[in-house]
């Protein structure tokens, strides 16, 4: 009896109650809401999967970060018990500033091992976690190492093109010519330029248009040099080459840088 | 060895071995050294006296002379490192109480210069026997401008020529200059420069100069002056830094013991418009370098000599005394490149020969101006020590 009041109940809603119009925006809004659920879940499942590598990568850093404090006091206070600088000195007769001796070199040195040590380890702690049970391939670890390489290289260029510069410049000066101050930045753009290419080519970032422009701005470089030394440039650099071989032939005999009196000026 | 003179057989071994002097001749060229054989045949003629050297002997070489013969070897225009170890080993072997070293050159030197030489050591118990040269009027400018007054403010030695080609020298200095000669052959320095008076003062020793009167002394085969006065300042830097400990305690200075030789005064119209050119091509290019050296008192003391003419151009005293610490200071440090941070001093050294030769022109006895100068070091040398062991402090 109750089963057929609840059947009659049924067909009376059925009947009262029209199909609702909208039925497939429903559908649509938990379609969208189960895929952006389902995105979700896989950034957290990836950020799961890679969050015990950048913790383990953290605390390798920081553990080597303190056994190289830890190192590099001990170093530090041994060396000076053993009067290390002072045998050093010694033996090579040189004396050290507190900023520079042996013992202040071997303490920073064995701390920035340890840290590299630690950045070593933590990397390879991060590659390990992150490789296992993931789906995703992972190819940022390569070139991370690829852009260590190009920050390293980078560096050494720079150092280089200052050296060099610094070099190029005392040299023009004292060679008294007029254009000491050109010629250094030119030698200092030449090997940024070179370095930045090689960087770039490190990099894998580019590829042939990069070499391709290196090539064409390097040559142009040098070719405008070139130009600028043989063509437009003619009075000044005869004029400069002039005056370059006369002070050449007063330096090559020192007595000869005379006075108009007669008398020779002679530096040794 | 070849002897010049055959000992009799019946002389004694001892008494063929011992010498109270020995000379040793440096390897020089041909005439040369018949001239200084000549001359020391005239000199010491009464004297029981060997020779070393490293030439040949000549066919007409004086008989009387008892001469050892070493492998020839090149002539240098320095005393090098293998010269200093041959005399002593030649003097420790002969037992010499005097060691003469004669450079190329020498045989322009007076028989009066060579005794004098002899006898400051031999009778005047001197360990380090120094010769004062007359030199023409503006020559030997490095040793006037840096040499001199280095040495004279930081070791407290009035030697004019703190660094000779020719020196007397007892056993105890001998032996003192063939092991730091030894040290620097070990650490592969063949062509390192040694200071005798340096190591003289370290060790104590007495010195002496004698006037040894015009002499003919040899130019570097690479006469540039950017390699020469790198060279040699270089040199001077080093064994002054490695000698801090020593020369940070006060010391008394020596007392004149020599008469100030004047050159003949010369006329000042010197090539200066040339150096004062360089040196302001130098102000406007390497100002940058500088301020790395320099503290800014200096260098705004250098821009205002930058703006004089050419016949007022004068740098003072005190500024090129501070200049020449200061970049000794960044030389120890390391503050720049040590090749870069001598280049670098090489305009500003123009500059002070440009002011010493306008001086010198003005009527000032160019003795007289060097002393000045030297004066003028000694004067600074509190702020030499003070940055020296406070090198941060750029104030003083």
């Amino acid at each position: 009896m109750q089963s057929l009041i609840e059947n009659v109940m049924l067909q009376a809603n059925q009947k009262l109650a029209p199909l609702p119009v909208y039925t497939d925006d429903a559908s649509i809004w938990h379609h969208m809401s189960d895929a952006l659920h389902q995105s979700l879940f896989r950034v957290l499942t990836l950020l799961i999967a890679v969050l015990p590598g950048i913790l383990a990568f953290f605390v390798a850093l920081l553990i080597f970060t303190l056994v190289g404090v830890v190192a590099s006091w001990i170093l530090r206070r041994c060396l000076t018990w053993a009067k290390f600088d002072l045998r050093i000195a010694r033996k090579s007769g040189t004396d050290w500033t507190p900023a520079t001796s042996p013992t202040e070199i071997i303490a920073r040195a064995s701390f920035w091992i340890c840290v590299l040590l630690g950045l070593i380890i933590g990397v390879s702690a991060f590659d390990t976690s992150y490789a296992t049970g993931t789906p995703l391939p992972i190819s940022l670890l390569p070139y991370l190492t690829h852009a260590v390489g190009a920050v390293l290289l980078l560096v050494a260029g720079i150092l280089i093109a200052r050296f060099l510069a610094r070099s190029v410049l005392i040299s023009a000066v004292n060679a008294q010519l007029q254009y000491a101050r050109f010629l250094s930045l030119g030698v200092k753009w030449l090997v940024l330029v070179l370095t930045a290419a090689m960087v770039l080519d490190h990099l894998q970032v580019g590829g042939d248009i990069v070499e391709l422009a290196f090539g064409i701005l390097f040559g142009g470089i040098v070719l405008t040099l070139a130009l600028a030394v043989g063509l437009g440039s003619r009075d000044l650099v005869s004029r400069s080459l002039e005056s370059h071989v006369e002070h050449t032939g007063e330096r090559t005999h020192i007595p000869e840088e005379t006075t108009s009196a007669g008398s020779p000026i002679r530096h040794f | 060895m070849a002897t010049a003179n055959p000992i009799p057989d019946e002389t004694s071994v001892a008494e063929r071995a011992t010498a109270d002097l020995v000379v040793y001749v440096t390897a020089m060229a041909a005439e040369q050294f018949k001239g200084v054989l000549v001359n020391l045949e005239a000199t010491f003629s009464a004297e029981n006296m060997i020779v070393a050297s490293e030439n040949e002997l000549p066919a007409d070489a004086p008989t009387s002379l008892r001469i050892m013969l070493s492998p020839p070897a090149n002539p240098n225009w320095m005393l090098r490192p293998a010269d200093f170890v041959a005399a002593a080993q030649h003097g420790q072997e002969h037992e010499a109480k005097a060691i003469l070293i004669l450079g190329p050159g020498a045989d322009s030197l007076s028989s009066a210069a060579l005794r004098g030489l002899a006898d400051a050591v031999l009778s005047a118990s001197i360990d380090l026997a120094v010769p004062q040269y007359t030199l023409p009027p503006h020559a030997g400018l490095i040793n006037s401008a840096i040499l001199y007054p280095l040495t004279r403010a930081v070791f407290a030695s009035r030697i004019r020529f703190p660094i000779t080609i020719d020196l007397g020298l007892s056993p105890r200095m001998a032996e003192r200059l063939a092991n730091v000669a030894q040290r620097a052959a070990a650490l592969n320095q063949g062509d390192a420069l040694l200071w005798p008076v340096n190591e003289a003062v370290a060790a104590g020793f007495a010195m002496d100069e004698v006037d040894a009167g015009p002499r003919t002394v040899p130019q570097p085969s690479d006469p540039d002056i950017n390699s020469i006065l790198a060279l040699i300042t270089g040199s001077l830097f080093a064994d002054i830094e490695a000698k801090a400990a020593l020369w940070q305690r006060p010391r008394r200075a020596q007392p004149f013991r020599r008469a100030v030789i004047e050159n003949a005064q010369m006329d000042g119209n010197a090539d200066v418009a040339r150096m004062v050119a360089a040196f302001r091509l130098a102000t406007a290019n390497l100002q940058e370098i500088w301020s790395l050296v320099l503290p800014p008192n200096s260098l705004l003391m250098l821009k205002r000599c930058s703006v004089l003419e050419p016949a007022d151009f004068r740098m003072p005293d005190n500024l090129w005394a501070r200049i020449v610490f200061d970049f000794l200071i960044a030389y120890r440090l390391r503050t720049i490149n040590r090749g870069h941070l001598l280049g670098a001093l090489i305009p500003l050294y123009l500059a002070w020969v440009a002011s010493h030769i306008n001086v010198t022109a003005s009527g000032t006895p160019a003795e007289r101006h060097i002393e000045a100068v030297a004066a003028a070091f000694e004067a600074d040398k509190p702020y030499l020590v003070a940055r020296w062991r406070w090198p941060d402090r750029f104030n003083s």
